[in-house]
């Protein structure tokens, strides 16, 4: 089920017909920063990846290893020294790319059907129509009742569903994720993963999903990409094809852990 | 204390408090002075407030403008605002409100709203907007910014959606502050010579007429109006910013 990671030639990307149209190619990707100190702290080196329509792409990995590094060149909020990105037909930044963060995710100064409908507000959707819009979403994430409260009013939980209904709003066709249940209980976290995995099921969406947690990466992913550390690049990738939903205590579930756990710390093969 | 040229009863002063239209010395009376320094206040209060704040928000968001400007700002903000009486009634004279628009002497009360005087009060409340909106913009996070861009904002949208809101508590700190420091300026440039009205003449009229009362009233009167004007603008922040404080 594990192979190692290969690096695409082009003839790879453009002749694949038969799948899926692809909705974000990264190629021989590389990032450095330059530390305070003048250091410079290669971040990413010669990532490969491709994303087809469909996808649940989870990408996990130590923390401090880039990933978050990489989440935002796709966003658009950082560009890359090296290497190409590209995004598939009608994609653009800013656009129907949406991100949701792990912190800050909702503006404190707006209720939270105002924070939700922020991006149809950016967009110059009237005000009645947004806010019918957000309070639709609003209630598919299950705050309804909610539409009023601010975001200091909601658990760590509810705002993370309202940062979800935030980044719907835009009608995206790619939705990032950094580590967005980091901050959440268990079992909150639980709900959360079923109800990413049912908007995700029941629309046409893309999701790139980073986190640390490798039980969160198999119960989400279609897809698990290992990230390995300093300079981070994808160092393997896991198929899953288990039945959804996905039950952490199955033999197969478990073996995949473990080798995922393996690979994480660089042990595998 | 058996000296009731300066400790007059209490009887006398409250005699004065419920009888604020009464004329003194044909310089009007507790009520209108008040109402005279309020209008100065006002006027020089909303014009430090524009322009504070919006010479904030170019600090803070354009680096020429604040590295240029910083050092001014820097010598000039420590220096009490009474200091510029002379440099003000040396540039206004003894120009009136009216005056400005070209209407001559109006016999109104706006007729008492001497420009420089109003310059003063701007000077006063400028400084306490003009940093604390400077702070409050530099303040703001970088990761509200990155979500906005992620929701697609343009430049003008995160000025105005982010920004703007995310700084509110800090600008309302500082009108706060600002109108605070305006009451107490407006005070003291109308206890100066050349002052002929408003509370602060009227309380040192009556002092060099040692009508203790009188005085004893006055400040009264300008205690409690400092405390409404700061109680008036807790509410309307409190009621702006309800989410002041609870950042998430």
């Amino acid at each position: 089920m594990e192979r190692k990671y290969e690096v695409m030639t082009p003839d790879q990307i453009n002749n694949s017909p038969k799948e899926k149209p692809i909705v974000l190619e990264l190629r021989k990707v590389a990032k450095t920063f330059q530390s305070d100190t003048g250091a410079k702290v290669k971040a990413l080196e010669d990532v490969n990846l491709r994303v087809h329509q469909k996808e649940f792409v989870t990408l996990v990995g130590a923390t401090g290893c880039g990933k978050t590094t990489l989440l935002n060149l796709i966003a658009g909020l950082d560009t890359a020294d090296e290497g190409s990105l590209r995004l598939g037909q009608g994609l653009r930044f800013g656009d129907n790319i949406a991100h949701v963060f792990q912190h800050y995710t909702l503006f404190p100064w707006r209720t939270a059907v105002s924070n939700i409908a922020f991006g149809l507000q950016m967009r110059g959707v009237p005000r009645t129509e947004r806010h019918n819009r957000a309070a639709v979403l609003l209630a598919k994430v299950g705050l309804k009742g909610f539409e009023n409260a601010y975001p200091h009013e909601l658990s760590g939980g509810m705002r993370q569903r309202a940062a979800i209904a935030q980044a719907l709003a835009i009608e995206p066709k790619l939705l990032l994720m950094d580590e967005p249940f980091g901050a959440v209980d268990d079992s909150t976290r639980t709900e959360l993963q079923q109800m990413l995995t049912d908007i995700w099921q029941e629309n046409q969406i893309t999701i790139l999903f980073v986190t640390h947690n490798i039980d969160e990466a198999i119960v989400l992913g279609s897809r698990v990409l290992v990230f390995s550390e300093r300079p981070g690049k994808i160092a393997y990738e896991f198929k899953i094809d288990l039945p959804r939903p996905r039950d952490g205590m199955t033999d197969e579930f478990t073996k995949l852990f473990i080798q995922i756990r393996t690979a994480l710390s660089g042990q595998l093969d | 204390m058996n000296q009731p040229w300066i400790f007059p009863p209490v009887t006398r002063v409250i005699d004065q408090l419920v009888h604020p239209l009464r004329e003194h010395y044909a310089s009007g009376s507790l009520l209108s002075n008040t109402f005279i320094s309020l209008l100065r206040v006002l006027l020089g209060f909303v014009l430090a407030a524009a322009a504070g704040i919006s010479l904030g928000i170019a600090m803070g968001s354009i680096r020429i403008v604040r590295s240029s400007l910083e050092p001014i700002v820097e010598v000039l903000r420590p220096l009490c605002p009474i200091a510029w009486l002379p440099f003000a009634i040396a540039v206004f004279k003894r120009g009136t409100l009216p005056q400005l628009f070209g209407f001559g002497y109006t016999r109104t009360v706006f007729d008492q709203v001497q420009l420089g005087m109003v310059f003063v009060i701007f000077v006063g409340g400028f400084f306490p907007i003009l940093t604390n909106t400077l702070d409050g913009v530099t303040g703001v996070r970088r990761n509200y910014l990155l979500l906005a861009q992620a929701l697609g904002a343009k430049p003008r949208q995160v000025f105005l959606h982010v920004y703007l809101p995310a700084s509110m508590p800090m600008i309302l700190t500082g009108l706060r502050q600002g109108l605070g420091l305006c009451w107490f300026v407006i005070i003291a440039a109308e206890m100066l010579p050349g002052a002929e009205s408003g509370i602060g003449y009227l309380l040192i009229y009556a002092s060099d007429n040692a009508a203790m009362d009188i005085v004893i009233a006055a400040m009264l009167i300008v205690g409690s109006i400092g405390a409404l004007l700061s109680l008036m603008m807790r509410k309307i922040m409190s009621g702006l910013v309800r989410w002041h404080g609870k950042e998430i």
